[in-house]
C-alpha cells in the first residue's frame, strides 16, 4: 500500500492502494467515481475510457503508481463546450441502448471533437474503433458527433 | 433522425429511495404493516442507487404527497406527481421507455410528471413465454407484445376511477366528465388535477373492462417519445449491477474449472493466498449449471452439484481479489468432459447431417419419394455453424447480502423469478426470504437470465458473513459462459421446369437447446422428439413448398448452453434463406422475383419484400461493382404469440481489395409501433449485432474448454464496420408483435448471396470467411 494524490476532476484526491492497482479501481472501487466502466481489462473496448490530461486513455490498463502529476478528467467531471455538445447530442440522438459503453464512447468522442473540429467519417472511425458498444449504436454515435460539431460551429 | 421533443425530462433522480407498492388503496405500506409475505412487496428502482433508504412506515406517510395506488402499476401522488411500474428489465431495448408510454397514454397522464419504477411481486406482473407458468421475466421479444393490452387496461381503468372521483365530486355523471394530460375535466369547464382525486379514485372500484382509446385518440403511443434514460446514461449516472455499492461490502473474483466437467482437486498454495494484500477469504463454490428443468417449473433450471468447480477469493477491492485469484495454483480433475474438441464437435455434426435416420418435423406432399426419384437432379448444400458467445459488454456480476436465513441480492438480472429460485434451491431459504434489486443491465442478450453467477455471488457472502459483489473478468465471463448453440444443415430440393422448388428437404443437427434446458418444449413424435428452435424459420416458414421435410438430429454435449438474442432463427435462417438462394442463382432467376414467386398469396409478407426492393431501387441495376442481396423472414414469436415480418436488402460496394458492407435497407412490419424511436433503434442495433456475428463470432474449444478469453480473440463489430441503415417501418392494423430478436437472421443470409451472386462463392459457415469478400 501506498499514498497516491490525484489530480481528479478539477479536485485532488488521495487513496491508499497498492501501486499496481489499475486507476479504472481506483476510480471505482476507492473514490466512488462508477460512471467508469469495466468491459475487458486489457484495452480491447474502451468501456474505461478517461482523460489523462488531454488524451483519452483506457484506465483498466494504467496503474496507478504512472498516473503522477497528469490531471484525470471522469465522465463525471468533463466539461468545456466539446463535452457539453457531445452530452447533449447523445441525449438528444437518444444513442444509448443498454449504455453500458457510453461514458467511453463520450470521451472518446470528445477528444475527438477537440483535436478535428469537423471530423469525416473516416476521422470517426479513426477514433472510435477502439470503444466496442455490443448493441451496435454506432449509427447513433456518428450522427450525434457530427451533430455536436455542427453544433461547436465546426 | 427523430425530432427532438421538447419535454424538459427529470426522471431519473439518483437517490430515489426503494419503495413499496403494496395493497391497493394502501399508502405506502412498510413490510412490517403488510401481512402479505415479503417477496411480494419488493420494488426496487430501475435506476438503483445505494445504499437504499426503506420506504417509511404509514404512521409517517400519511400526509399530502403521498402515493395513492390506483392499480398495480399506478401510483398517484397528491402532488399530483405519476409513478408507473414498470416489470420488465431494461437491459438496453427501451422497455423503460416504451411500456411507461403506453400506460400514460390510456391513463391520459402528463408525461412530464411521469416517474418510473421497476416493481415485482403481483401476478399481473408474470407472463408465459410458451406451455410454462407465468413468471416475471424479460425474453423472446415478449415484453411490448404481451403487456401492451394488460397495460392499456389498467391506464384506462385508472383513467375511469380518477374521472368517476370527479363527476362524484360535482355531482354529475361520469360521462360528462373528461380527461387529459393529468387533469379531468367537467361539463363547465371545472378541472382537478389527478393529485387532488387521487385518495378518491383510489377508493373507487376498477372497472375490469374499461373503454379503451381508438387508436385515433392517442397522445403518447405512436409517437417517437426520446428515451427516459438517455440522460442518466450520458452523464455515468445510471447504475448497471456493477456499480452497486452496499455497505461493509467486499469484493470477490472468481477461478472456474477449465472444463466444463472439471472438478477442483486442491488449492496448493491457499495459505500464501490468504496473505496477500486486502484478502478475506478463499471460497470454494459448487458447480452450479442450467439443467433441465422440471416440467411446469420456471426455467432456467439451476442444479447445483456436489463437485466443486471454482474457487473465489473474497477481498477488501475487486483488484486485490483479482490479483489473488489471477495467483491460485488450482488443481482440477477434467471429468468425463476433459477432451471436448471443436473436432470432436464438427465431427458429431457431419456424421448427423449423413445419417439415414432422423426425427421429422414437417412433412407435406411427398417429398421422399421425389427427391429419390430425381436423385440424379438434386441440389445440395451444407452448412456449419459454431457456438457463439453473448458477450454483454458488462460481465456478469452480482451483489449479495447473506444474512440470517435471508438474502438481498443486487445486480443485472434478466430473470427475477429464475433468480429466486435458483437461490433458493441454492442455499435452502424461501422465496419469500429472497430480495431482488434489479439495475439496469449493461447488456445481456439472454445471457442474464441464467442467475449462475447471483448463486455464487449468495454462496461468497455466505462464506464469509458480510456481502459481496463478485464480478467475473472478461475471460472468466467468456470462457465459462453459456453458450448459443452450434448448428449444421444439410438442403437438398429438386426444382420443377420453371425453377422454383418441387421437392425440399431441410435437415437441421446439432446441440439442441431445448433438449438441454428445456425439455417440456420439446415436440414429441412417434420417431423421438424435435426442438423447434433448431429450424425457427424453417418448419414455419412463409415460402409455398408442395412437398416438404424438414428434420432435426440432437447432438448432446456437454457445453453449457442457454437462449441468445434471436435463438435458432440466426442459424436456421441463415440456412434456409442461403438455400432459396442458391435454387434462385441455379435457376437464373432474380433473387427478389423468386422469393416473390414462392411468397404469392401472403400479402404481409409480400408488402415488407416490396417495400425493401422499392427502397432499395432493387430493379434499377446498382452501379458497377455494388452488389447486392436480399433476403426475408417471419419472425414468428414462441408459441405463436406474435409475427412480425422482416425483409432486407444489403449493398457491398468494392473498398480496396475487398467488398465492404455499405448499406442495408430493412422494412418491417411489426404491428403497431408504440415508439418509433426505440423501433429504429432495435433495427440498427439488432443488424449490428447480427454483424458481430456474421462476421467475427466463433467459440472453439479444446481439453474440455472454450478457448476463447478476450476481445481479442472474440472480437465484437466495430464502428468502421457498421453500415448505413436505412428502416422502413410498415403502418399496420395488427396489435404491437415483438421485434427485440427479429431484425438479426436475414443480415448474413443477404451479405452471402451477394457473394454468391457477384462471385459464385458460396458460403457455408459464419463467420463469414474473410477471403469471401476479396474482389
Amino acid at each position: 500500500m501506498a499514498r497516491f494524490t490525484l489530480r481528479l476532476n478539477g479536485t485532488t484526491r488521495s487513496v491508499d492502494v497498492d501501486g499496481d492497482t489499475p486507476l479504472l479501481w481506483v476510480l471505482r472501487d476507492d473514490l466512488g467515481l462508477t460512471g467508469t466502466k469495466f468491459g475487458c481489462g486489457a484495452a480491447l473496448c474502451g468501456a474505461c475510457t478517461v482523460f489523462v490530461g488531454d488524451v483519452p486513455t483506457r484506465s483498466c490498463s494504467l496503474p496507478v503508481s504512472a498516473v503522477g502529476i497528469s490531471e484525470i478528467t471522469t465522465i463525471e467531471g468533463v466539461t468545456g463546450p466539446e463535452a457539453a455538445a457531445v452530452q447533449h447530442a447523445w441525449i438528444a440522438g437518444d444513442v444509448p441502448q443498454c449504455g453500458y459503453c457510453q461514458s467511453g464512447q463520450i470521451i472518446s468522442a470528445i477528444a475527438l471533437l477537440k483535436a478535428i473540429r469537423r471530423p469525416s467519417d473516416r476521422d470517426i472511425d479513426l477514433a472510435m474503433s477502439g470503444n466496442l458498444c455490443r448493441c451496435a449504436t454506432y449509427v447513433r454515435i456518428r450522427a450525434a458527433i457530427h451533430d455536436a460539431a455542427r453544433a461547436l460551429g465546426g | 433522425m427523430w425530432a427532438v421533443y421538447e419535454y424538459s425530462f427529470k426522471f431519473w433522480q439518483p437517490n430515489w429511495p426503494l419503495e413499496v407498492i403494496a395493497g391497493r388503496n394502501c399508502i405506502r405500506l412498510s413490510p412490517v404493516t403488510s401481512a402479505l409475505p415479503r417477496r411480494f412487496l419488493l420494488a426496487g428502482t430501475a435506476s438503483l442507487l445505494v445504499p437504499l433508504a426503506i420506504a417509511p412506515l404509514r404512521s409517517q406517510t400519511a400526509e399530502a404527497g403521498a402515493d395513492h395506488e390506483i392499480t398495480d402499476w399506478i401510483l398517484i401522488a397528491s402532488s399530483g406527481d405519476v409513478t408507473l411500474g414498470l416489470s420488465q428489465p431494461e437491459v438496453g431495448q427501451g422497455s423503460y421507455t416504451v411500456l411507461p408510454q403506453i400506460l400514460a397514454d390510456e391513463l391520459d397522464a402528463d408525461w412530464q410528471r411521469v416517474k418510473v419504477r421497476f416493481v415485482t411481486g403481483r401476478e399481473t406482473y408474470k407472463i408465459a413465454f410458451k406451455n410454462e407458468p407465468p413468471v416475471q421475466k424479460e425474453g423472446a421479444s415478449m415484453s411490448t407484445t404481451v403487456l401492451y393490452s394488460r397495460l392499456r387496461t389498467a391506464g384506462a381503468a385508472a383513467r375511469g376511477v380518477l374521472i368517476r372521483a370527479a363527476a362524484d365530486h360535482w355531482k354529475v355523471t361520469a360521462n360528462q366528465c373528461r380527461a387529459e394530460k393529468g387533469f379531468v375535466i367537467g361539463p363547465n369547464g371545472q378541472r382537478l388535477s389527478y393529485g387532488a382525486l387521487a385518495a378518491d379514485a383510489a377508493k373507487l372500484p376498477l372497472d375490469p373492462a374499461p373503454h379503451l382509446k381508438d387508436r385515433a385518440q392517442f397522445t403518447l403511443v405512436g409517437k417517437p417519445l426520446p428515451r427516459l434514460d438517455s440522460k442518466a446514461k450520458s452523464t455515468g449516472t445510471a447504475i448497471f449491477g456493477i456499480d452497486v455499492v452496499v455497505p461493509d461490502m467486499l469484493h470477490a473474483a472468481i477461478r472456474s474449472a477449465p472444463t466444463f466437467t472439471g472438478s477442483l482437486t486442491a488449492i496448493r498454495n491457499e495459505a500464501e493466498i490468504l496473505r496477500m494484500a486486502g484478502v478475506r477469504a478463499v471460497v470454494r463454490l459448487p458447480a452450479v449449471h442450467v439443467a433441465n428443468e422440471e416440467p411446469g417449473s420456471q426455467h432456467p433450471g439451476l442444479a447445483q452439484e456436489a463437485r466443486h468447480n471454482a474457487v473465489c477469493v473474497v477481498a477488501d477491492r475487486f483488484w486485490q481479489a483479482k490479483r489473488a485469484a489471477d495467483a491460485l495454483d488450482l488443481a482440477f480433475d477434467p471429468g468425463a468432459g476433459g477432451d471436448l474438441s471443436t473436432a470432436g464437435i464438427d465431427g458429431l455434426l457431419h456424421q448427423a447431417l449423413d445419417v439415414e435416420k432422423a426425427v421429422t418435423a414437417v412433412e407435406t406432399g411427398r417429398p421422399r419419394e421425389i427427391l429419390a426419384e430425381r436423385a440424379g437432379s438434386v441440389i445440395e448444400r451444407r452448412f456449419v455453424l459454431p457456438h457463439i458467445a453473448h458477450a454483454p459488454l458488462e460481465p456478469v456480476n452480482a451483489t449479495a447480502s447473506y444474512k440470517d436465513g435471508t438474502v438481498e441480492v443486487w445486480g443485472p438480472i434478466q430473470a427475477v423469478a429464475a433468480c429466486q429460485d435458483a437461490i433458493a434451491a441454492s442455499v435452502g431459504v424461501k422465496a419469500e426470504a429472497i430480495k431482488i434489486n434489479v439495475t439496469f443491465l449493461g447488456g445481456s442478450f439472454g445471457r442474464k437470465i441464467v442467475p449462475d453467477y447471483v448463486v455464487q455471488a449468495v454462496l461468497a457472502s455466505k462464506a464469509v458473513g458480510r456481502p459481496v459483489k463478485l464480478l467475473r473478468t472478461r475471460q472468466q465471463d467468456l470462457r465459462h459462459g453459456i453458450f448459443r448453440v452450434n448448428a449444421g444443415g444439410r438442403f437438398r430440393a429438386v426444382l420443377d421446369d420453371q425453377g422454383y422448388p418441387l421437392a425440399v428437404q431441410a435437415r437441421v443437427v446439432g446441440q439442441s437447446l431445448f433438449g438441454a434446458t428445456r425439455k417440456s418444449w420439446l415436440d414429441q413424435t412417434p420417431e423421438g422428439a424435435w426442438d423447434e428452435s433448431m429450424v425457427d424459420g424453417i418448419y414455419n416458414q412463409d415460402y409455398r413448398l408442395a412437398n416438404f421435410l424438414v428434420e432435426t438430429i440432437d447432438t448432446p454435449l456437454p457445453v453449457p448452453v442457454y437462449f441468445m438474442r434471436s435463438v435458432g432463427s440466426t442459424a436456421a435462417v441463415f440456412f434456409w434463406e442461403s438455400f432459396i438462394s442458391e435454387l434462385a442463382h441455379r435457376a437464373g432467376i432474380d433473387q427478389y422475383t423468386y422469393r416473390r414467386t414462392l411468397l404469392a398469396g401472403n400479402p404481409l409478407a409480400l408488402r415488407v419484400l416490396d417495400a425493401v426492393a422499392e427502397a432499395a431501387r432493387w430493379s434499377t441495376p446498382p452501379i458497377p461493382g455494388t452488389v447486392r442481396g436480399i433476403a426475408y423472414n417471419c419472425y414468428i414469436g414462441r408459441g405463436g404469440r406474435f409475427k412480425t415480418y422482416v425483409a432486407q436488402v444489403v449493398e457491398l460496394v468494392p473498398a480496396a481489395d475487398r467488398l465492404a458492407l455499405k448499406r442495408v435497407f430493412c422494412a418491417v412490419d411489426p404491428g403497431l409501433v408504440v415508439n418509433p424511436n426505440t423501433l429504429a433503434a432495435q433495427i440498427e442495433g439488432g443488424i449490428g449485432f447480427a454483424l458481430t456475428t456474421a462476421l467475427h463470432s466463433r467459440i472453439t474449444f479444446a481439453d474440455g474448454g472454450a478457448e476463447q478469453t478476450n476481445f481479442l480473440d472474440y472480437p465484437l463489430l466495430s464502428i468502421d464496420e457498421m453500415p448505413e441503415i436505412v428502416p422502413i417501418i410498415l403502418p399496420s392494423d395488427r396489435p404491437p408483435q415483438g421485434f427485440g430478436e427479429v431484425v438479426l437472421a436475414p443480415v448474413a443470409p443477404a451479405i452471402a448471396q451477394a457473394l454468391l451472386q457477384s462471385s459464385g462463392r458460396r458460403i457455408d459457415t459464419m463467420p463469414l470467411p474473410a477471403e469471401a469478400f476479396r474482389r
